[in-house]
């Protein structure tokens, strides 16, 4: 199975986010950068299902030239080659925008598979699958947890709302885009870093794609989100205020 | 009536047959050394250089070998009674290579010593002095492993040991037995003959049974990497540690030939002693056995068949083992290295460790906090930011900065350090020092981490560190160094004992009684740093020391060493459980550390045991606690 996983590089989350001069964008100069978390849960979905059915996984990423170090993590994690779509001014584009540059470096390789993260954690808008799904006339699906092969295609199981689950079938090729959570990452590797140095990273322009990427929807300001604090009290019984918190720690925060 | 004549007898002359016999035997006997210890050394010869070995500066290995070889001085010391015992075989062995000489001459008649002469009649006194010595000592360390029968030594009774033992008594017996016949006396041929023959056959013996060490052993002290845990660099970019036969380098093929199963690496390795798979001896056992049957050139794993990969993860790198060790095997290099080889090639899957390992790929801490919770801790204590102009910089490390019980350390230890008027100030950005991927073997992570907080360093113009955590401590002084210069480092422990007199001596409540405090040694302040008196200086301030059964370089680790804070305890009884429960039994008011590891561990130890335990504080608090406007209390810094 030949799978494409799109991925993008965003601000650590750690990083001390400061709005940029003008206002429509973030100051990028002195930002750490790391993989978009739920980019690294399709890309770890896509390695399992390579580790089960063999074929390749070509990672592809738009952006500036710091890209290239998410890019390298991708393919020390077990990616066999990668697609580096140069893009200096990532944050003028909206998702139409970058969906183009994907879908038509996406295009030529006519793979089995495309996954996406669900959305991005700078802009979070999670589009770019959705229409990357539509620009090359897939179907798509979305919040998918697991893809597991099947005899007709895929069988995929999408997170529902208030812990409902929900399991559809898919044909090839289609696009999913990857809820973070599924899987259990796996941890770069030293030897992974020394495999991927040979591993080949084609690089392309917009001009060479064809695509002119001009954006659609303008972005007037950013702002940095309040900051609010809440406290729930759990008063009931020991035992039931467990239960409880289990329950808002897994479904609410997520963080078990 | 045997009349006592006190010159050695000497058979007079040999006839050629009886020449021609006992060069036939020492052929065969030096044959069946060497069809074994052939092989042996090709295998540790035919192993990978070590990277990074230099034999210079010589004076520290010389050093070593007069004192642990020729003085048998950790012998002794770690095991006073078999260690005396076993010194008094080692050095009768030493005199008795004159006397064997000779007495292997003399069957050729051309023996050297003239047993009548003066030098040679003082020589052979002196010798016998020895004899006697091994010779009730040989009896003795006999008793101890056929009768006594530590558990250490293993379940399984080592024949081979009863029998080396056997020869050794009658080699030693012949020898004196010899003082008391005269040089015509039948018998005196006889007993030259049975010297010969258990000579002859104890040299063969040597390498097939663990008394191989007699010959590696002192090559293994002298070539030893030194220092204690020294974790060697990787070399290349196919090293990713010890992965196969090919990884195995000469140090560590040597080291595992000279083991000679003593157990004492074992009877005080905390995972063993707590209910774990883990037994050093066996992992270097299972080295040793591999080598036997695939050698250094193979490409089998280390791992599974002969070591599991689930003992090697259970170090907790106290060090214990390698501090003990009397044959110069450095324990902790090896079992780091095979954790090496399974977390840089991705083989380690475990849920814990992986958890880890992102935290710290994305975060800048072990604990998987956001990095602004550090600075909401530094804002609330208004700890003062580094800006070059402060002699310190107080590294916070992870737990200093995000657990709750560190930050109660650090703010103490502000407190001292403002009493003191000490000028210091804390990094706006720090990242954890790497000290648990170090451990855990993820080279490529550790290495990030050390280049990102040297870079920080240098941008900041630190000159001079003081830390609250000894493994923050170790990691910048000594696990740094392959990628970069670090700064100057202590403990503040150091630090305190330093200014112990200015700092206020604390009178009891109960001014009759004072409080009694234990000391734990954590293990990278004590093993790995060889500071013992230090934190005792400052937590005296604070009471009367009573000492715990296990203490100073017999310190018992808590168990959060070697990245296990972070990883799941499953089996057996907590190493953390079993130090605390001996540290409340010496019944101290207060249990004193000075790890914020320690702390923790212990925090939680002791709320799990229910029982009104004595009260934990790290020995800053207690420093703390004398001084002028703390009334008494305890720091609550809080989060």
């Amino acid at each position: 199975m030949k799978i494409i996983v799109a991925i993008k590089q965003v601000p650590d989350r750690d990083a001390q986010v400061r709005i940029g001069a003008g206002g429509k964008w973030i100051e990028e100069a002195d930002l750490q950068y790391a993989l978009n978390e739920s980019d690294a849960y399709a890309l770890e979905e896509a390695l399992q299902l390579k580790e089960k059915h063999g074929g390749e996984v070509v990672v592809v990423s738009a952006g500036p030239e710091r890209v290239g170090s998410t890019i390298r993590e991708a393919l020390a994690k077990g990616a066999d080659r990668a697609i580096h779509i140069d893009c200096d001014d990532l944050g003028q584009h909206d998702a139409l925008g970058v969906a183009r540059l994907l879908a038509e470096a996406v295009r030529p390789e006519q793979p089995d598979l495309v996954l996406t993260g669900l959305q991005s954690e700078d802009l979070g808008l999670g589009q770019t699958g959705v229409i990357v799904a539509e620009l090359l006339g897939l179907p798509h699906a979305t919040l998918i947890l697991h893809v597991e092969k099947s005899e007709t295609g895929l069988t995929v199981k999408r997170e529902l709302e208030e812990g409902w689950f929900q399991t559809i079938e898919m044909p090839t090729p289609s696009v999913l885009a990857i809820q973070s959570g599924g899987n259990k990452l796996r941890y770069a590797t030293l030897m992974g870093i020394k495999r991927a140095k040979t591993k080949d990273v084609r690089r392309v322009t917009a001009p060479e794609l064809g695509v002119n990427a001009a954006p659609v929807v303008q972005l007037e300001q950013v702002t940095l989100p309040h900051k609010q604090k809440s406290t729930q009290m759990l008063s009931d019984s020991a035992k039931e205020a467990a239960a409880a918190l289990v329950e808002k720690l897994k479904f609410e925060v997520r963080v078990i | 009536m045997i009349l006592f004549i006190p010159i050695l007898a000497e058979p007079q002359r040999f006839s050629l047959a009886e020449k021609l016999i006992f060069a036939g035997l020492a052929v065969a006997s030096v044959y069946g050394f060497w069809r074994r210890f052939g092989p042996i050394l090709d295998k540790i010869l035919k192993s990978k250089k070590d990277p990074g070995f230099h034999l210079f500066p010589i004076g520290r290995r010389i050093w070593d070998f007069v004192w642990e070889v020729l003085c048998q001085a950790k012998v002794v010391r770690e095991r006073p009674l078999p260690g005396l015992a076993h010194a008094s075989v080692f050095w009768a062995f030493c005199a008795f290579a004159l006397v064997t000489l000779n007495h292997c001459a003399v069957g050729f008649g051309v023996g050297f010593l003239n047993p009548a002469g003066p030098i040679a009649r003082f020589y052979f006194y002196f010798a016998a002095a020895f004899a006697l010595a091994c010779a009730v000592s040989i009896a003795a360390l006999f008793g101890r492993r056929f009768l006594v029968r530590p558990k250490w030594l293993g379940e399984h009774l080592s024949w081979g040991s009863g029998l080396v033992a056997l020869l050794i008594f009658l080699l030693m017996a012949t020898y004196l037995a010899a003082f008391f016949v005269s040089d015509t006396a039948p018998v005196t041929r006889v007993l030259w003959w049975v010297h010969t023959l258990v000579l002859l056959s104890f040299l063969p013996l040597i390498p097939h049974t663990k008394h191989l060490h007699l010959v590696l052993s002192p090559a293994t002290i002298f070539l030893s990497r030194g220092g204690f845990s020294q974790i060697p660099p990787l070399s290349g970019d196919e090293d990713f540690g010890l992965v196969a036969g090919t990884d195995l380098t000469q140090l560590v093929s040597l080291q595992t030939y000279s083991c000679v199963e003593c157990g004492r690496c074992t009877e005080h390795c905390p995972a063993a002693n707590t209910g774990k798979l883990l037994n050093p001896k066996e992992i270097i056992l299972g080295v040793r056995a591999y080598l036997n049957d695939l050698g250094p050139a193979s490409d089998q794993p280390l791992l599974g068949k002969y070591n599991s990969q689930e003992a090697v993860f259970q170090c907790t790198t106290c060090g214990a083992c390698e501090f003990q060790c009397p044959v110069g095997i450095e324990h902790v290099p090896i079992l780091i290295g095979l954790r090496r080889g399974a977390v840089n090639t991705g083989a380690w899957e475990d849920q814990h460790g992986s958890k880890l390992f992102l935290a710290l790929e994305r975060g800048s801490n072990a604990l998987g906090m956001s990095a602004t919770d550090r600075d909401k801790f530094i804002e609330k204590q208004a700890l003062p930011i580094f800006d070059g102009t402060q002699e310190y910089c107080l590294w916070l490390g992870c737990m200093g900065g995000y657990d709750p019980k560190g930050r109660e350390i650090v703010s103490a230890f502000a407190r001292v350090m403002n009493y003191l008027g000490t000028s210091y100030g804390v990094l706006r950005k720090e990242k954890c020092t790497g000290d648990p991927v170090r451990r855990l073997g993820n080279d490529l992570l550790f290495q990030q981490l050390a280049e990102a907080n040297l870079e920080t360093l240098a941008q900041n113009k630190v000159k001079k560190i003081v830390s609250i955590c000894p493994h923050c401590v170790r990691t910048i002084q000594e696990d740094w160094k392959e990628y970069g210069t670090p700064p100057e480092i202590e403990h503040h422990s150091e630090f305190m004992a330093r200014y112990a007199d200015k700092l206020p001596k604390q009178a009891s409540p109960n001014s009759a009684i004072p409080e009694k405090i234990v000391f734990h040694d954590p293990c990278y302040l004590g093993r790995y740093r060889n500071v013992y008196d230090e934190p005792r200086t400052v937590a005296a301030l604070a009471g009367s020391l009573v000492e715990a059964p296990r203490n100073r370089e017999r310190s018992f680790c808590c168990g959060a060493g070697g990245g296990l804070a972070f990883l799941g305890e499953e089996t057996g009884e907590r190493v953390s459980h079993n130090r605390a429960a001996e540290l409340v039994a010496t019944g101290a008011q207060t249990i004193a550390a000075a790890c914020p590891f320690c702390n923790t561990m212990f925090r939680d130890a002791l709320a799990a045991s229910g029982e009104a335990a004595p009260q934990l504080m790290d020995i800053a608090q207690l420093a703390a606690r004398g001084l002028p406007d703390s009334g008494g209390l305890r720091e609550t810094a809080g989060s």
